[in-house]
């Protein structure tokens, strides 16, 4: 199989669109996206409510498919795999962090961040969930379940999950954005030292410009186009 | 690999509780729990019939004939073990007032009974010996006599009466004789006597050829421990092939009971089958909306590289816990119920009973229940494994339904199920009939559902206010015209069916039947007095006419052979064998009688002297496959008759008119004295005048008031129907649950609605009204629907089946259908009261 030199960027969208069906008609979200990150590269990509932001991360993900265009994760063609293919694909290269913080409501915090190495059935993956809560400060919160944790908690457990596995890749669609000012600083600053640590690259969707700027590059979306 | 960690996961997820399970473990444990309880003390029965067995038939071997042993007959009897030796026959009691009633003389000889006890009493109910009830007073011999006689004819205990031309002490009550089931229908009370009393009391004088009394002669055989009845049964078969003799064994006591036993328990389970269909709905939905409470967390789990299998998996998990806890709680119940029967009825049970804990009913309930979780929830475990992860950014996103192992298993588990009940079932025929039956009144509820749903979208635009919100809620994807109305529906069909049919058998007794069928059957008329017989009954009842009166000659015998080829009754089936098995009721003629509706072929000339010529009655002739022109022998009265079939007849079972499936030229039975029977219509008054004046002039003419007898079915039929009533009540019950399912799945919805009406400015009212609106819809489309669907299914089972007239219990209509709306508004009503209890702010927060 040829293997050109993008194909090891852990992210490449080339012309990458999505429509999507609703009532009032098909809705133009995404209208032709290029878009490269290399390796232990932070990307932030902002831009008005609306303008695909989010919709970017999904499809660069493999969480939706676009409906043109190529997304290539590590040099696979997301198009080409179905979607448990895609799943196999995120397990052992990509996490995701969300704003709504997306904790698994009937599992602990360990059992939470423990969650992804059991899927990708690594052992010690108990031991491992215990020594990220430790990193994000939340050791003594393990057997906390997500509605006993405070908003600020919450999204410190969620990055302890997407971190835990080691991936190459980290989404981030407004991690900062359900949190409150100090809380939103910390998450940040925490999340940037992890990233730094294990460097892997950043995609990450905000509307704060001051967490914008502490990306190595800024993406501006308007109307579902990288401007 | 995936298993492990489903299991793991699933322990997780089930620790939030079984909260949103209730309506799933409950829709489960009924139709389980009616399948089991039915079938467990169907069990029970049948256990007690089969350890009583040699006390219900009176020995191990019975051999029964309409006429005495012949010495050999006797000897091979005798050679093969003890016997009792028993005459039973019809006649007229007649009291010292005047009073007279049919009984069922019965004479027994000084082994009897060779199994069990007989329990006769004194005045004070105190047990007396068979020798002090049969001792005789003043040269009468002594009887034992059933209570309702006594009352009857006003004999007390101590006086003498007759029965026929016999006269009898009544020296005893007859409460029970062990052998009383093995016996089957009686018309009148018993009266139990010597042998030695009814061999001389003129019963059985003159025999079956010379126009005697019809009497039955049997023969009760306790062979040594070491044989087996079997075997000693099909030797006395084997040893008077053409005897004419019925043989039973122990193993075969009381087939008609274990025949309605059979019966009752699979029409009792079958309605549970039906309510774990409708409750299917339930448990389906109960599992929609989880699954949809779960979508977040699927989403997640796939966006952190869960894969599709591994979702499936830790749901299937779930949900096959839960399942298999509701059919737990079902068993558990089931096998409860046979208990608690025994501790409300103990003493009132018709049938023995050994209530015990019996696996194998239970197992097949079980089965049952685990067939129909798989049918019902392994499709939207289709849809929970295809929930895309955008869901996390979408909320309007679902799973797709697509041809996979999910769907492919869920079509196995419904084909599973139907070939269970079908396999299980006395009657395949009968249960392919009523599966079917339930699978098209399923997809019929379904799709009026559905369109019960796409008309409401299409009137909301005429609609305003509340009716306007009600029925878009109706059009809406939550509508509960798709999930509650097809269940309700199946209820209301299946309570509807009974209803009708119940309704209209009680109409053919009550109505109809005094109507149409005679009042009065005369039966042991003589034949030389015939003619004076008829002036007796004309002279009591007025001018006989051929709407009012008919007589006509009547033997027993079988058709025993067709195309000159003994009967092979195996290639016969066995609800039709009843032709085949015994000897039937005959008659001859000349002119066809009155009411004679032919049907096929042509009657013979009055006078006709041929070769012997046969009309046929349909059901005689379906059941053997006979057609015009095929030759049948008959045997009868001692002899073979070949006879050919010159006419196929229909015959009006309930109606007036010759109720004889075979009646033969007149000429054919030359020669032969034959008794007589004829029936009479007329009213209570008339049936009290010819029976005080049959008593002087016609002792030994049995009189037989069909008044009583449909009294006595009704009152039987009354005790099934309440067990079938209660059997349909749990399938109505189910539909019920459904709809609680559907109520409680929109409930947070109705909240949020709820909420968001009030915040617009809608008063309690208009909201209470919007959702009484929208579930009183569901409620009539379920209850029509299925009050239409319950006529269609009551139709042929009344028509065909029962072969009574049609009639429809119009209030038992209105009823069902009012109470199906009443119902469903209810629950909407109360939904929304609920809805309505919380406070606007905190719901809207909460969303």
């Amino acid at each position: 199989m040829q293997q050109p030199a993008t194909d090891a960027l852990p992210l490449v969208l080339e012309g990458v669109g999505l429509t999507l069906p609703s009532a009032a008609g098909p809705v133009e979200i995404l209208r032709g996206v290029d878009m490269t990150v290399a390796a232990g590269e932070r990307v932030a990509v902002i831009g008005p409510s609306g303008s695909g932001k989010s919709s970017l991360i999904a499809v660069a993900a493999g969480l939706e498919r676009p409906s043109f265009g190529t997304v290539r994760l590590f040099g696979q063609d997301l198009a080409k795999l179905n979607e448990d293919g895609r799943a196999r694909l995120r397990r052992s290269r990509v996490s995701l962090v969300f704003q709504a913080f997306h904790l698994l409501p009937n599992m602990t915090a360990e059992e939470n961040v423990a969650a992804p190495l059991e899927i990708a059935g690594e052992a010690g993956a108990g031991l491992i969930a215990r020594q990220w809560l430790d990193r994000v400060g939340l050791s003594a919160r393990g057997h906390h379940y997500p509605h006993q944790l405070s908003g600020g908690e919450q999204q410190r457990v969620a990055l302890a999950r997407a971190l835990a596995a080691r991936p190459a890749l980290l989404f981030a669609d407004e991690p900062t954005g359900n949190l409150d000012g100090v809380n939103a600083a910390a998450v940040a600053d925490l999340m940037f030292d992890l990233i730094k640590e294990t460097g892997a690259a950043l995609v990450m969707v905000t509307h704060d410009p001051v967490l914008a700027a502490r990306a190595d590059r800024q993406v501006r979306m308007a109307e579902g186009r990288a401007v | 690999m995936k298993l492990p960690l489903s299991l793991r996961f699933t322990g997780r997820e089930l620790r939030a509780g079984v909260r949103g399970f209730r309506i799933f473990l409950a829709c489960l444990a009924l139709g389980v729990a009616a399948i089991a309880a039915a079938s467990s003390t169907a069990e029970a029965f049948r256990r007690g019939l089969a350890s009583e067995a040699r006390t219900i038939l009176g020995g191990d071997v019975a051999a029964g004939a309409q006429r005495r042993f012949t010495d050999q007959e006797k000897a091979a009897f005798e050679a093969r073990g003890r016997v009792s030796y028993a005459l039973a026959t019809r006649a007229m009691a007649q009291g010292p007032g005047g009073a007279r009633r049919l009984v069922e003389l019965r004479g027994v000889d000084s082994l009897y009974p060779l199994a069990g006890t007989v329990n006769v009493q004194d005045v004070g109910g105190h047990p007396l010996t068979l020798a002090a009830a049969f001792a005789p007073k003043g040269g009468v011999p002594g009887a034992a006599v059933e209570k309702a006689l006594l009352d009857r004819l006003g004999v007390s205990l101590g006086q003498t009466f007759l029965v026929g031309n016999q006269r009898l002490v009544a020296n005893a009550v007859l409460a029970a004789e062990p052998d009383r089931m093995s016996r089957g229908f009686q018309l009148g009370p018993r009266v139990l006597t010597r042998l030695a009393t009814v061999e001389g009391g003129g019963f059985i004088s003159g025999g079956i050829l010379g126009g005697g009394t019809l009497f039955n002669q049997t023969a009760r055989i306790a062979i040594p421990t070491s044989a087996d009845p079997k075997q000693v049964r099909a030797s006395l078969s084997a040893a008077f092939p053409r005897a004419g003799l019925r043989m039973r064994d122990r193993y075969d006591a009381a087939p008609g009971i274990r025949r309605l036993i059979d019966r009752l328990e699979y029409f009792l389970g079958f309605i549970g089958l039906a309510s774990l269909v409708a409750g299917g709905l339930g448990v389906s939905g109960a599992v929609n909306a989880y699954l949809e409470t779960k979508k977040p967390s699927i989403a997640v789990l796939k966006a952190v590289g869960a894969d599709g299998v591994l979702i499936r998996n830790l749901y299937l998990v779930q949900i096959a816990v839960l399942a298999a806890l509701g059919i737990a709680i079902g068993v558990a119940i089931g096998a409860a119920s046979p208990f608690l029967i025994a501790a409300l009825a103990a003493n009132s049970l018709p049938v023995p009973a050994l209530f015990a804990v019996y696996p194998e009913p239970l197992l097949r309930a079980a089965a049952f229940g685990a067939l129909s979780a798989g049918a019902f929830c392994l499709a939207p475990l289709a849809r929970a494994r295809s929930t895309p992860p955008a869901a996390l950014f979408r909320h309007n996103l679902g799973g797709r339904l697509s041809l996979g192992p999910e769907l492919v298993g869920a079509v196995l588990c419904a084909i599973g199920l139907a070939a269970v009940a079908i396999l299980t079932a006395p009657s395949r025929t009968m249960a392919v009939w009523m599966i079917g039956g339930v699978a098209v009144a399923f997809v019929v509820l379904w799709l009026l559902g559905m369109g019960g749903a796409l008309l409401a979208g299409k009137a909301r635009r005429l609609a305003t206010g509340p009716a306007r919100l009600g029925l878009a809620n109706l059009a809406g994807p939550g509508s509960a015209a798709r999930t509650a109305a097809p269940a309700v529906g199946l209820g209301v069909a299946l309570l509807a069916s009974v209803v009708l049919i119940q309704s209209a058998l009680l109409a053919q007794v009550g109505e109809i039947a005094p109507r149409t069928a005679p009042s009065l059957v005369f039966t042991e008329i003589p034949a030389e007095d015939a003619a004076r017989f008829d002036a007796e009954v004309g002279a009591a009842l007025g001018r006989l006419t051929d709407e009012s009166y008919l007589r006509m000659p009547m033997f027993t015998g079988r058709i025993s052979a067709i195309h000159g080829r003994a009967v092979q009754r195996d290639r016969i089936d066995p609800s039709q064998r009843w032709a085949f098995d015994n000897d039937i009721q005959m008659s001859a003629a000349g002119a066809p009688p009155k009411g004679t509706d032919v049907t096929g072929g042509a009657w013979w000339a009055a006078d006709y002297a041929g070769a012997p010529l046969v009309a046929l009655g349909e059901d005689i002739a379906n059941a053997g496959k006979l057609k015009l022109g095929d030759e049948i022998t008959v045997t009868a009265l001692g002899q073979d008759i070949e006879a050919h079939v010159a006419a196929i007849r229909r015959v009006d079972v309930g109606g007036f008119g010759p109720g004889f499936q075979v009646i033969l030229n007149a000429h054919a039975l030359d020669g032969a004295v034959l008794r007589q029977v004829a029936i009479a219509k007329t009213d209570m008054a008339g049936e009290e005048r010819v029976l005080r004046r049959l008593g002087s002039s016609f002792p030994e003419v049995n009189v037989i008031s069909v008044r009583e007898q449909l009294e006595s079915a009704t009152a039987l039929f009354d005790r099934l129907a309440l067990a079938v009533r209660a059997a349909a009540g749990v399938a109505a019950l189910a539909g019920v649950l459904v709809l609680a399912g559907a109520i409680a799945a929109g409930a947070r919805a109705r909240a949020r609605e709820a909420a968001l009406l009030k915040v617009l400015g809608a008063s309690r009212g208009q909201v209470l009204a919007a959702y009484a609106i929208e579930y009183g819809a569901v409620g009539l489309i379920a209850g029509t629907a299925g009050v239409g669907l319950g006529a269609l299914a009551a139709w042929p089972i009344v028509v065909k089946v029962f072969e009574a007239h049609w009639s429809v219990h119009w209030a038992g209509v209105f009823a069902l259908v009012g109470g199906a709306v009443l119902l469903a508004g209810l629950g909407g009503t109360l939904a929304a009261l609920q809805a309505l209890s919380r406070r606007p702010a905190p719901v809207l927060r909460a969303d």
